[in-house]
């Protein structure tokens, strides 16, 4: 950095306020050169508030400091070659500077942990991996935010890669794919798009919901799709639900992808929430006792970032303090979380969402009703109180009108036989836990 | 004998690590600096109430940045949300740290916006600093990729500090400001004016200056003065 412009930070830093120094001030480059020194902003914004706001001391102060012999310019722009930014130019060669693929590599089939959940997708990921633009065409899979869909995505890259380290592959996120072609249009460079992203092995295009309502870049995209089917290269897409229920994407493209393979991902069970914690852990050289894996398991049901999130809590206070990770040391890390969870997750409100869902009263889960139309929702909101909170198969018995713990538990029983024969029953139990755990 | 005038010199305390007051909030303390430091977390969910010096430490990390030449850039969204052009470019940066990130929440524009930055900064391995009045999980985010990926990272809880820390927190910024307060003086604060941290910071330096013009040192009794004659004001 600019010997001169340091100074004039020095001293800048003392005239402005903290919170504006660091918002305006620091964050410029500085490249010093013919009789000149260039100020680069991230964006329009942050240029513009500085020439309003603190041009007048910038100036003042390098002048002070190059004894006047320096003229000061500002600029948008970034000193380093780094990747794109939306103020430049910027799509194939470019972005390979960056990373060639924008593959993860720490996301492997290795290291995905399956369950019943997903190893339907998991599977399918290989099959796409080991025969690609063969076997299913395009793979898309599909489930709700943070259940592994960009791990297995990256993995079937990272595998390809590792046969054929010269395969073009290319990983972006579908918000990425329009930005790169909105900035193809303005700088007449469309044509240059299109070879790159038809010319490509494998191309995995995550979160297509984000295409709803672009109706310029599903054109593209399109386009881009029956070529590379065409040319039996493969394409890997996740979504957030099933193509067919987003609103605002065209219908063919809905029916192309629906030509492969549509698999889901389901929000994980509790031994394979389990298993990825101590996964997640053993990558992290931690041990964690299973009885922890299966305390923050049943504490935080949701999906794998907030599990992760969890387990990044215990591991960081382990590392502070220089404790021994066990379940009550775990109790104490994830207090705040957990206290959180319970407010959020109660038998009230579970009993209120199982009764919104099946369009019935409040009031019918605790009555001595036993016409099927209410038992069966009685089970499944005894059973997820039993999942999603940390009460007593008692306490949940009088919570459902001051029934035996017994019947507790033999409503968990059934719904989770239920769960595997009935898909019907599956289904209304896995919406349900995504709609409480979020 | 007329009253000495202090020199008018607005002390201007950057924000550091040195100059904040951890008490309880070591462990974030060490974190925030690991993280900066490129040995510990890539993302930091800070939160809690405010008063307690979530700015002061999102800025400090800045500042810690700034001496290990990586570029950085803070932004408070607590008085209006901006155009979100102001992430484009960002992800270039190996630290940003945003402040007050709760208010983003249901402003659709917005979500989308810092979804897009976040994936983009993540991919590039640089390191994102949020803080909060109220935890990740209670945020009223409406895009729910976006919701999921704010628990991603590690998050802490900065603690309200107790009596006994906040009276150590007041002869530690008194330290700061170049005098010297008495346990007595502040026990004697904390049980006659506002106990939040900023206004205790406040209160400190108008006593200073009162000190200086009196050209005494602070006492319980000379407090009682001051305190009385800014009550009669």
């Amino acid at each position: 950095m600019s010997s001169i412009w340091n100074n004039c930070l020095s001293k800048l830093e003392n005239e402005i306020s903290d919170s504006d120094f660091s918002t305006w001030i620091r964050p410029l480059q500085a490249i010093e050169s013919n009789g000149q020194i260039k100020l680069l902003a991230p964006n329009r914004f942050v240029l513009d508030w500085v020439k309003e706001h603190h041009f007048a001391k910038i100036e003042e102060s390098i002048h002070e400091f190059s004894d006047g012999k320096l003229d000061l310019n500002l600029e948008i722009g970034s000193k380093k070659s780094m990747p794109p930014t939306t103020e430049k130019p910027v799509i194939a060669k470019e972005a390979k500077k960056a990373s060639p693929h924008f593959l993860n590599y720490a996301f492997t089939f290795d290291n995905f942990v399956e369950g019943k959940s997903n190893q339907l997708a998991k599977a399918a990921s290989i099959q796409v991996s080991e025969n690609i633009g063969k076997a299913y065409n395009p793979l898309l899979i599909y489930g709700s935010s943070g259940l592994g869909k960009t791990h297995l995505m990256h993995a079937v890259g990272n595998a390809v890669l590792q046969k054929k380290t010269s395969a073009i592959i290319v990983y972006l996120h579908s918000e990425k794919f329009v930005q790169d072609m909105v900035r193809a249009l303005q700088q007449n460079s469309i044509n240059t798009f299109k070879d790159y992203y038809r010319g490509v092995d494998v191309l995995l295009i995550d979160d297509i919901q984000f295409f709803a309502g672009k109706e310029r870049s599903q054109e593209e995209f399109f386009h881009t799709f029956n070529t590379l089917l065409e040319k039996k290269h493969q394409v890997v897409l996740t979504c957030d639900k099933y193509p067919k229920e987003i609103i605002g994407l065209e219908d063919r493209l809905k029916s192309r992808f629906g030509w492969g393979l549509p698999v889901s991902i389901e929000p994980p069970d509790m031994e394979t929430r389990a298993a990825i914690l101590m996964k997640k852990a053993a990558l992290a050289n931690v041990v964690l006792p299973q009885e922890v894996a299966f305390f923050i398991a049943k504490r935080i049901p949701s999906n794998v970032r907030d599990l992760e999130g969890a387990l990044r809590r215990v591991i960081a206070n382990a590392q502070f303090t220089g404790r021994e990770i066990t379940t009550e040391f775990t109790k104490e890390a994830l207090h705040d979380l957990i206290s959180l969870q319970d407010k959020l997750v109660n038998i009230d409100n579970i009993q209120k969402t199982v009764a919104e869902y099946f369009k019935i009263r409040v009031a019918d889960l605790s009555c001595k009703n036993r016409r099927q139309s209410i038992t069966r929702p009685r089970q499944i909101a005894m059973c997820l109180a039993r999942e999603l909170t940390s009460h007593s198969f008692p306490e949940i018995g009088d919570a459902f009108g001051g029934r035996d713990h017994t019947t507790v538990m033999n409503a968990c029983k059934r719904i989770n036989e239920l769960k595997e024969a009935d898909n019907k029953v599956a289904e209304d139990y896995s919406n349900l836990l995504r709609t409480l755990s979020h | 004998m007329a009253e000495q005038l202090p020199l008018h010199f607005e002390f201007r305390a950057n924000q550091t690590f040195n100059n904040f007051f951890p008490g309880t909030n070591q462990e974030i303390v060490t974190h925030l600096q690991n993280c900066i430091a490129g040995v510990g977390e890539q993302q930091i969910f800070l939160w809690g109430k405010s008063g307690q010096g979530k700015s002061h430490l999102l800025q400090a990390c800045c500042r810690d940045a700034q001496s290990q030449n990586q570029r950085s850039f803070y932004f408070d969204f607590s008085a209006a949300l901006p155009d979100p052009i102001i992430l484009s470019g960002l992800d270039n940066y190996e630290l940003v740290c945003l402040d007050n990130i709760e208010k983003i929440a249901g402003n659709p524009e917005w979500e989308q916006a810092f979804f897009n930055f976040f994936n983009q900064h993540r991919d590039y391995s640089h390191k994102l600093i949020m803080s909060s009045s109220v935890a990740a999980i209670e945020i009223a985010i409406q895009l729910a990729d976006l919701k999921t990926r704010l628990n991603w990272g590690l998050s802490l809880k900065i603690q309200v500090l107790a009596d006994t820390d906040r009276i150590a927190a007041l002869i530690f910024k008194a330290d700061q400001l170049g005098f010297e307060i008495s346990p007595q003086v502040g026990n004697f604060l904390l049980t006659h004016s506002d106990r939040d941290l900023p206004s205790l910071w406040d209160l400190l330096e108008k006593l200073d200056r009162a000190s200086l013009v009196a050209k005494r040192k602070l006492t319980v009794p000379f407090l009682k003065q001051i305190l009385r004659e800014t009550n009669s004001c």
